[in-house]
């Protein structure tokens, strides 16, 4: 007999249960299931054999003792072909559950993809089942605040526009402390690039702002960040399975990138942003591709480095290990230059086994850590094997060129006691670089 | 019902916080809950310029319901970024806020 799982109160789905009704239920669960609207799910649903080769892919299966409830497969078994099974006709009870295995059991990091004989897309499936549940309302608390957010102020955090300058100039100001001239040059037309950032950065890690300054100010880049909404390009919508605001966030994002008339767009040290602006955003929107390109922080600190605008004076000397964040490594395939990256600012790299595209997941990402509080025992605890992983590094700080991975992974080592420190690629580069 | 996670604070009594250790009903905060989230986030004695940027925080909060931008909280202390990262080593939202009894900022944080 497998455990039950623990209880957890979530008002932002338990409140919404008590408000369906098995008709209402099946309209939407119809709605989403009609294979004109979704081909994608019924190629899918028609090529899955159930080998369950997908099973030993997935960090919270092999966390929590191979508990097949658990494995993708396990996963899609109890949602998605429950509901065929049930012919649409599934109750609040269900709903419940799915909701619990679909936002916060799954980090839609499409590890176990790369392990399907058909390279199904298994996360698609847990992404459709957060489409049903947005659509009956049932989102967790925290995870729809952050949406509720975006849909208010196009960035996660509730920053007013007078806040975003203010914190773009003072951190202006805090980087010519290290690099004389240093600027944060707001709205300029027609520059290189724009530089887009996740709202944390200018609510609370606002040093990160500071880094992007004196690294482009020491290069001598012609760049430029929007005054306006359109400068936050996270998407935790995405998640929720709220694709019409996804939509918004994303199309303000690229036509704030045309109104200044840049060539490209380099965003920081974020991955679902990057998935959100170039793939699932422009889908939604029916655009072919992005208007133009993006390049991710790893791309960019790679170019910086490899052309020599930015030189190393002394190599970190600590060791170091990285997580790969899974939209721009597995997803993008920067596994590489992030390798690079870290063998030419750190001295000591210690590379982490799988590694690249075959590392484990952070447990944080796929919207699972904007969850927040009530579920965190279940995401850390579901995470074991990336704990063990670090460990055995021997590294005493790990690089996630990634929020989510950042604070995913400071919350693993918070619990399973671990002796390492989380940085981000532009602290350390700020740190060893030639200024 | 989730198992319910509490804190017992000396003259006080016993207080839910949530998994992340933030008290759950902000209204419940008084000085000597400080000090004891305070020992939770490894600060062992809270100073003059620890109470000028918790009470900040708590005032902040009081007023928005929401925490301030980190921007405006080091305006007003007069405090650099750096040394509230040294009042409180894990940072403004999962240290400070934390002792000032705001709930956990949400986002990717």
């Amino acid at each position: 007999m497998l455990a039950n799982r623990r209880e957890v109160a979530d008002p932002g789905i338990d409140n919404a249960l008590k408000k369906l009704t098995p008709e209402k239920i099946e309209a939407v669960v119809r709605k989403v299931f009609n294979p004109k609207v979704s081909a994608r799910l019924k190629v899918y649903l028609d090529t899955c054999v159930h080998c369950g080769l997908c099973s030993n892919a997935c960090h919270t299966y092999n966390s929590r003792d191979k508990d097949p409830r658990y494995s993708p497969v396990g996963k899609v078994k109890q949602t998605i072909w429950e509901i065929i099974k049930k012919d649409y006709k599934v109750d609040a009870g269900f709903i419940k559950l799915a909701a619990r295995i679909a936002f916060v059991e799954c980090n839609a990091c499409r590890r176990c993809s790369m392990y399907c004989p058909f390279g199904i897309d298994i996360a698609f499936f847990m992404m459709t089942i957060r489409r049903i549940c947005h659509l009956l309302g049932v989102v967790p608390q925290y995870l729809q605040d952050t949406v509720n957010s975006h849909s208010t102020t196009m960035n996660q955090m509730w920053v007013q526009q007078d806040d975003w300058i203010d914190a773009l100039q003072w951190q202006e100001d805090d980087a010519n402390m290290e690099v004389a001239g240093a600027r944060i040059p707001l709205e300029v037309e027609g520059a290189d690039f724009m530089y887009s950032v996740i709202a944390p950065e200018p609510k609370i890690l606002a040093q990160l702002l500071a880094n992007m300054s004196i690294i482009a100010t020491k290069a001598g880049l012609n760049w430029t960040m929007p005054a306006t909404d359109g400068w936050d390009n996270s998407n935790m919508a995405m998640y929720s399975g709220d694709f019409e605001t996804m939509a918004r966030v994303e199309k303000l994002h690229w036509e704030t990138a045309l109104r200044l008339k840049v060539k490209k767009v380099v965003m920081g040290e974020c991955g679902h942003a990057f998935r959100g602006a170039v793939y699932d955003g422009p889908k939604w929107l029916s655009w072919r591709k992005t208007p133009i390109p993006m390049v991710h922080a790893i791309e960019f600190y790679y170019d910086l480095l490899k052309s020599g605008k930015i030189k190393v004076a002394k190599k970190f000397a600590e060791p170091v290990t990285v997580q790969d964040p899974c939209n721009v490594v597995r997803g993008r395939g920067l596994g590489k230059k992030l390798r690079y990256i870290m063998n030419a600012l750190c001295a000591d790299f210690r590379d982490v086994e799988p590694r690249m595209e075959h590392n484990y997941c952070c447990a944080a990402g796929g919207g699972v850590i904007n969850c927040g509080a009530p579920w965190k025992r279940d995401r850390v605890e579901g995470n074991k094997v990336k704990a063990e992983q670090i460990k055995q590094t021997g590294a005493d700080v790990i690089v996630t060129p990634c929020h989510n991975c950042h604070s995913g992974i400071e919350d693993i080592i918070g619990f399973y006691k671990l002796k390492v420190h989380v940085k981000f690629i532009s602290e350390i580069m700020v740190e060893v670089m030639e200024k | 019902m989730s198992d319910e996670l509490k804190i017992n604070v000396e003259g006080v009594g016993e207080l839910a916080v949530d998994e992340d250790g933030f008290i759950e009903d902000p209204g419940k905060w008084s000085e000597a809950v400080a000090k004891h989230l305070a020992g939770t986030e490894g600060v062992t004695e809270l100073s003059e310029d620890h109470w000028k940027l918790v009470n900040y925080l708590r005032n902040y909060y009081m007023e928005f319901n929401i925490a301030p931008m980190i921007r405006k909280l080091c305006k007003e202390t007069g405090f650099n970024l750096k040394k509230v990262y040294e009042l409180f080593p894990s940072g403004p939202a999962k240290g400070a806020c934390k002792v000032a009894g705001l709930p956990k900022p949400t986002g990717c944080v």
